[in-house]
């Protein structure tokens, strides 16, 4: 008798497992099958993070959540994972969206499809307040050795800072965002790097933002990032249909309620539509 | 390029090759912060196995308390606290050393029982005897209960040992740039986690297996019935 | 801040612990039998995969293992939700080491009990199901108390793949407050809670099978 109760338990958990391992949404008709959109956000404010009520909240999830609501996709739930597992997580199919202002690069492209851009982000630093290594750029960094600067693992920050030449010790290669200020008021790091908005949510009585700040230059290129939403690679239709909705939501006074909440200014946006996502994707 | 090397994601086979060498510098900070941390348990496990034996409450009480919650709280739980709690107190350890703290203190609490283990393990009659031949407690501890209780305690230590560097990957969690770290930071970089992560599963297989031999080859040379007084 | 602000929160999500815990420990039950048995006395294919079984996932780090089934397995086919991913994990490795306890408890069965059953013309399964096992039993008791103590502990590790457990929401609170003492402080004392309260349930256990068995004195 104990053993079929066992060997049930055994049998049901199996199924179960089978159940999960089946392929989840990737073409629209997939997610509208599914009935709900997986979506990911990492933490950090005021780009994409999760409140304490548990509730999506920052620029890319509202505007994902609302271009969604209009494609008919009301069912959203949400994964918050660190930045670094957010394109693995895609392509593992535990996610069918990210939303996370995540730079438009190259290498992503690779590996994800990208909506076009939603809105462009210049870098800077947080640092102790009165920056007292007079840290202005990432080239600032290469001054002296002793300094650190942390950023967070797989962004395009880490990238930037690589790119510039700072050497890896130099470098304290954090999980999280919200690791960040203890990171810096700790004396671990003399800097965070992060596009402007994080690090504008970061700043504190001890911590203050970096200004003024130049862009890094990467291969003669002043380098600015160019946020958007990414998609599994075989969800092209999905895509395209975002896109679609996406630029006509960006009309709407909804969205600028979005942006005003988040205090993304309008020249951002502005300068999100200067590029294409086929020229990031190259390169250009 | 990771730690000076360039990945080199052509083939499998090349990828393993060109990701060998920085895994290989995560190694060596695996076993530097594997060998700190045993030799930090060794020294506080000790330590809190006599005060635990103190035959003064108000020193054995608070003793066996510290030891119960060591034990039976997370070591991943331990490490952030050492690593965000001790700043905030002026204490501002290096990532590295924070780590080994973690680690020791977390073994020292087992290895006070082993000790404890090993000492109730030693007849009455050695302690009679050294009180009758007017030895000191340090004189009777040093020359004549710890030599009787090393080979004894030997094989338990040996397998906190090779736990213990199984634990080190924890420390990838607070910057600490060892092996784990690594295999992630290539795996992030390159979107290829399964050559990287299976290198660092098997780099450990062989580690622990090397390990486990010179233990058995320890636990032989030392005398069994306990290293002679002269 | 007070403790008590941060306890309700931490409390639910140590639930999820107790959760993730306990579904692993029902996993590595089953493979400490399924893994043990073969080894203690077994067709020598069967014993072959245990033994691999039981190196693999002894000889290398538990978060080595829980990264490389939550990142390293999808990519070759096998995408699991992270709870499922986390509880696999944990359930193997805790498995591997169970199955050495109950390899070693069958062996400590005396040698007097196989010749008995010899005698008595028992067939060798019904030896083993009906003598030795359940004789073998209390005697795997108090190791499996501290595996399963340690399978608690081990549950922190699944923060890492964004399981929403004690360790992942008190990270996530501390972010929010930055109050890294008290919010540590209670998810420790949390740990130290469940784990006693683990401890009493096991001993509990304990004296049932020692006289279901008949082993008490």
């Amino acid at each position: 008798m104990k053993i079929r109760i066992v060997s049930t338990l055994i049998l049901s958990a199996a199924a179960f497992a089978c159940g999960s391992l089946q392929a989840g949404a990737l073409t629209l008709e997939q997610v509208r099958a599914q009935g709900y959109v997986r979506a990911a956000t990492a933490n950090e404010v005021p780009y994409g993070y999760m409140d304490s009520d548990g509730k999506a909240k920052g620029l890319a999830p509202e505007v994902a959540q609302a271009v969604l609501a209009r494609m008919g996709l009301t069912d959203v739930q949400w994964s918050v994972t660190p930045f670094g597992s957010l394109i693995p997580g895609l392509k593992a199919n535990r996610f069918d969206i990210v939303a996370a202002e995540q730079d438009i690069l190259p290498a992503r492209c690779e590996q994800v499809l990208f909506s076009e851009p939603n809105s462009s982000y210049g870098d800077t630093f947080l640092v102790p307040a009165g920056n007292p290594k007079n840290l202005h750029a990432y080239e600032d960094i290469k001054k002296d050795r002793s300094l650190k600067l942390a950023v967070v693992n797989g962004t395009s920050h880490l990238a930037a800072a690589e790119g510039v030449g700072i050497p890896e010790e130099q470098l304290v290669i954090i999980a999280n965002n919200a690791d960040a200020p203890a990171t810096v008021s700790s004396g671990r790091a003399d800097a965070y790097a992060a596009s402007e908005g994080t690090v504008g949510s970061l700043v504190k009585d001890n911590l203050a933002a970096a200004a003024p700040f130049s862009d890094p230059v990467v291969n003669g290129k002043a380098l600015r990032g160019f946020g958007g939403f990414s998609f599994q690679k075989d969800s092209g239709d999905f895509v395209a249909e975002f896109n679609k909705v996406l630029v006509e939501f960006k009309k709407t006074d909804d969205y600028k309620t979005i942006l005003r909440t988040y205090g993304v200014s309008e020249a951002s946006i502005e300068a999100a539509s200067a590029k294409t996502t086929a020229d990031l994707c190259a390169g250009k | 390029m990771i730690q000076g090397y360039g990945i080199d994601t052509s083939s499998t086979a090349a990828f393993a090759l060109s990701v060998l060498p920085i895994l290989l510098v995560g190694l060596r900070t695996t076993i530097l912060a594997m060998l700190a941390g045993f030799a930090i348990a060794l020294v506080v496990g000790l330590a809190f196995a006599l005060l635990r034996r103190s035959p003064l409450a108000v020193i054995s009480w608070p003793a066996a308390a510290a030891i119960e919650f060591l034990r039976n709280t997370p070591l991943l739980m331990q490490l952030f606290f050492l690593y965000f709690v001790l700043p905030e107190y002026g204490i501002v350890l290096p990532a590295f050393w924070t780590g080994c703290a973690a680690l020791g203190l977390q073994y020292a609490a087992y290895m006070s029982e082993v000790y404890r283990a090993g000492i109730e393990a030693i007849p009455k009659g050695q302690w009679e005897a050294a009180t009758a031949l007017n030895l000191t407690r340090a004189r009777t501890y040093g020359v004549v209960i710890i030599p009787q209780m090393v080979p004894r305690i030997t094989p338990a230590i040996g397998n906190y040992l090779v736990s213990m560097m199984k634990d080190t990957p924890i420390l990838s969690t607070i910057t600490v740039v060892e092996m784990l770290n690594l295999a992630s930071r290539i795996g992030d970089r390159t979107f290829e986690y399964l050559v990287p992560l299976s290198m660092v599963g098997l780099i450990f297989f062989v580690l622990t297996s090397l390990c486990s031999l010179a233990l058995r080859g320890i636990e032989r040379i030392i005398p069994t019935k306990g290293i002679s007084l002269q | 801040m007070s403790m008590l602000t941060y306890l309700p929160v931490l409390a639910e999500a140590a639930t999820t612990s107790i959760m993730v815990s306990c579904l692993s420990l029902v996993v590595a039950c089953a493979l400490s039998f399924a893994a043990g048995i073969p080894l203690y006395s077994g067709p020598a294919w069967l014993r072959g995969i245990a033994l691999v079984y039981v190196e693999i996932f002894r000889g290398t780090s538990l978060l080595v293992q829980l990264f490389w089934l939550y990142y390293a397995l999808p990519l070759i086919g096998f995408s699991m939700p992270p709870l499922l991913t986390g509880v696999l994990a944990l359930g193997l490795n805790s498995g591997a080491y169970g199955a050495e306890v109950v390899r070693g408890a069958l062996r400590a069965v005396p040698g007097q009990q196989h010749e008995a059953a010899r005698a008595l013309n028992f067939s060798g399964a019904h030896t083993l199901w009906r003598i030795i096992l359940p004789q073998a039993v209390p005697e795997m008791m108090p190791s499996f108390s501290s595996l399963a103590v340690q399978n608690l502990k081990d549950t922190s590790l699944v923060s890492m793949i964004t399981i929403a457990d004690l360790t992942f929401k008190a990270q996530e609170l501390r972010n929010l407050t930055q109050d890294s003492v008290t919010v540590y402080a209670t998810a420790l004392l949390l740990y130290l809670a469940m784990a006693l309260i683990f401890i009493g349930v096991l001993r509990f256990m304990e004296r049932r099978i020692k006289v279901a068995t008949g082993r008490s004195a």
